[in-house]
């Protein structure tokens, strides 16, 4: 489940300069500025070519295994939730990713005292290695948000996972409900997001989600709005 | 004192901490308050009381633990670590530059420097911020009247934090390698450096104390309960075009009127006054690319094959140091379409060599960088400016 890109290879290659390197797919996407091929056609659909590599969330030493990914991205008409055909091969085995997602798992199950987090990363960019996969498992519910945002125009980062609601391992999924701020890159603005995920490995992700959509006035207290929004299913995601 | 950690199982409990709550006498102190089932509440318990608050809640079957054995000692503790991490340098060789600093910190390094190199260093305030902060810059100069000079700006968006400290770090740079390196000694045994460290001064203190994602100024807007005019719309260049917002709660607000700031106006005053610029070069973050004008028009300036073939030689000797990946072009091309942005108002008034940054990383932090990765950026980055100043330098004009 989770696959985490490395570098972009190919026009403009990207090596990890950072250690293990992890870019969401949206980030690697959002990257590309007008240098990319982008063909459009007269139903205004803009497409984005993006080829790209994965590294093993644990790697083990000397056991580098890098998958390669290339991937086209369809928006269509300036609307979000664009349509993407990617391929992949060298993935590790489907066992084997099973096995990974089960161990991250009985780790966080064990994990308490989560209430407390706030601010991950801290404002000096430190994450501490205990709490690195909460951040992740934010991070995957963010990139879901941040995809049904996405347009050509829009493109979203996750700033900070700011704070946990809840934190619920009793029953048998990870119950995971937090805030996060979304930066989106063309209009600087930072969007708190409110999304709650249910994670079982080998079952889809739920996500649910509110983001704070209007400009408030930042003296007004954080409020987010009440409807509640319609469960969604992520499967192969 | 202990602070007691307590797990109420259902709402009867709830109601019997809350009854400890009207037991003035313990002098209790809730960190966190009883509210319902399932949430835990913490208590700060006196010496004293201890034992009854214990005794009461056994009896009782409230199950509890000890969160913090002994709060003196962690506030010992604390104090240690805030002085030890204070960072009172006495010098600008123990000052810490893999770590990010305060406005205070930073504002003591500068007077730090320039007391260690008389010489060469110069501290000069160009304006007082919004909040009446000083505005300073530093001038490196090896003397002459008036040089032709190069103009380093970072900070200007205040959450931007690697700017700030890539500019600490490009301070020392020059101290430490006037003399030495042959291609900055040559630079400023002919021209000027300024170099203004901290362009933002309100917003930084703000990302301190309570918004570490601040972006822009700190003005009052009339009309308006929201604060602040993001200082890269308010320049004279395309003034009120697509670009920027209207809106004074937008994070790219460009303000009533141009230059309204007075953090932009005293270095559009600088820059009129001093009259011999060569190159202007203003430092954000991020997402790694090097931009020349316009932001506000699709039209290429005149001297664009000449830019763009100068940021190509600043970014492969960016690239050369620890293969980090830059992109290059103007700013409406390859970022976004921009109005009322520092370097087109630079570029207009005659500064060919105007230049953006945007520095590390492309996303995976992005303003929250790592501080071990500041040192690494200035670094590379110094070899861009490099470039870039050495260019101006045989390129007279």
């Amino acid at each position: 489940m989770f696959i985490f890109i490395t570098s972009c290879v190919g026009v403009e290659p990207q090596p990890s300069t950072v250690d293990r390197a992890v870019l969401s797919f949206l980030a690697l996407l959002s990257l590309q500025p007008s240098r990319r091929s982008f063909g459009s056609n007269q139903k205004k659909e803009y497409k984005v070519d993006l080829a790209f590599t994965t590294e093993l969330y644990n790697p083990e030493e000397g056991k580098e295994r890098l998958g390669k990914c290339s991937a086209r991205v369809f928006f269509r008409n300036e609307k979000p939730r664009p349509a993407i055909n990617i391929t992949c091969t060298r993935l590790i085995e489907k066992k084997t990713r099973q096995e990974e997602d089960y161990r991250l798992y009985k780790y966080m199950k064990q994990l308490q005292n989560l209430l407390d987090v706030v601010s991950i990363p801290d404002s000096h960019g430190h994450i501490d290695p205990s709490l690195r996969p909460i951040w992740d498992l934010a991070f995957l519910g963010s990139s879901y948000v941040m995809w049904e945002k996405t347009t050509q125009f829009l493109h979203y980062y996750m700033a900070q996972l700011s704070s946990v609601k809840q934190w619920k391992t009793n029953e048998d999924a990870i119950d995971f409900d937090y805030t996060v701020l979304l930066h989106e890159f063309s209009t600087q603005e930072m969007i708190p997001c409110h999304i709650h995920l249910v994670w079982y490995p080998g079952k889809p992700l739920k996500v649910k989600y509110h983001c704070q959509e209007l400009q408030t006035p930042e003296e007004a207290s954080g409020t987010e709005g009440g409807s509640a929004v319609a469960q969604t299913e992520l499967s192969n995601f | 004192h202990q602070v007691l950690r307590i797990s109420v199982a259902d709402e009867a409990q709830v109601q019997t901490v809350k009854e400890l709550e009207d037991l003035e006498h313990l002098q209790l102190d809730f960190w966190r308050g009883p509210a319902q089932p399932g949430s835990p509440i913490d208590i700060r318990v006196p010496f004293p009381s201890i034992q009854a608050v214990k005794v009461f809640l056994e009896a009782r079957d409230i199950r509890y633990t000890v969160m913090i054995e002994d709060v003196q000692s962690l506030l010992d503790e604390e104090q240690e670590q805030m002085f030890a991490s204070q960072s009172w340098a006495r010098s600008t060789n123990t000052f810490n530059y893999a770590t990010y600093h305060t406005l205070q910190e930073i504002y003591d390094f500068m007077d730090l420097l320039a007391a260690e190199h008389p010489e060469l260093v110069s501290k000069l305030q160009i304006g007082s911020s919004y909040e009446g902060r000083p505005i300073y810059v530093l001038k490196f100069s090896t003397g002459g009247n008036n040089r032709p000079a190069i103009w380093i700006d970072t900070g200007i968006h205040s959450r931007e934090w690697v700017t700030q400290a890539s500019g600490v770090w490009f301070a020392k740079k020059i101290t430490q390698d006037y003399g030495q390196d042959p291609t900055l000694t040559a630079i400023l045994d002919n021209m000027d450096i300024f170099l203004e460290i901290v362009t933002n001064p309100d917003g930084f203190a703000f990302t301190h104390s309570k918004n570490r994602l601040w972006r822009k100024t700190r003005s009052l807007t009339s009309g308006s309960t929201c604060i602040g005019v993001d200082p890269n719309r308010n320049w004279d260049a395309g003034f009120g075009k697509a670009g920027a917002s209207s809106n004074p709660c937008s994070e790219t607000y460009r303000g009533k009127f141009a230059n309204s700031e007075v953090e932009v106006k005293s270095i559009v005053d600088f820059v009129k006054d001093h009259r011999n610029i060569k190159a202007f070069i203003s430092i954000h973050s991020y997402s790694q690319l090097l931009l020349y004008p316009f932001g506000y028009k699709k039209e290429s300036p005149a001297d664009k094959d000449e830019l763009d073939q100068v940021a190509r030689s600043a970014v492969e000797a960016l690239t050369s140091l620890y293969g980090t990946k830059f992109k290059y072009g103007s700013i409406i091309t390859t970022i976004y379409q921009a109005s009322g942005g520092t370097i087109d108002w630079t570029y207009n008034q005659g500064i060919k060599y105007s230049f953006t940054f945007e520095l590390r990383d492309t996303g995976r932090y992005g303003f929250l960088l790592p501080a071990s990765q500041i040192v690494p950026t200035a670094q590379e980055t110094w070899l861009a400016l490099l470039t870039i100043m050495e260019h101006t330098l045989s390129h007279p004009y």
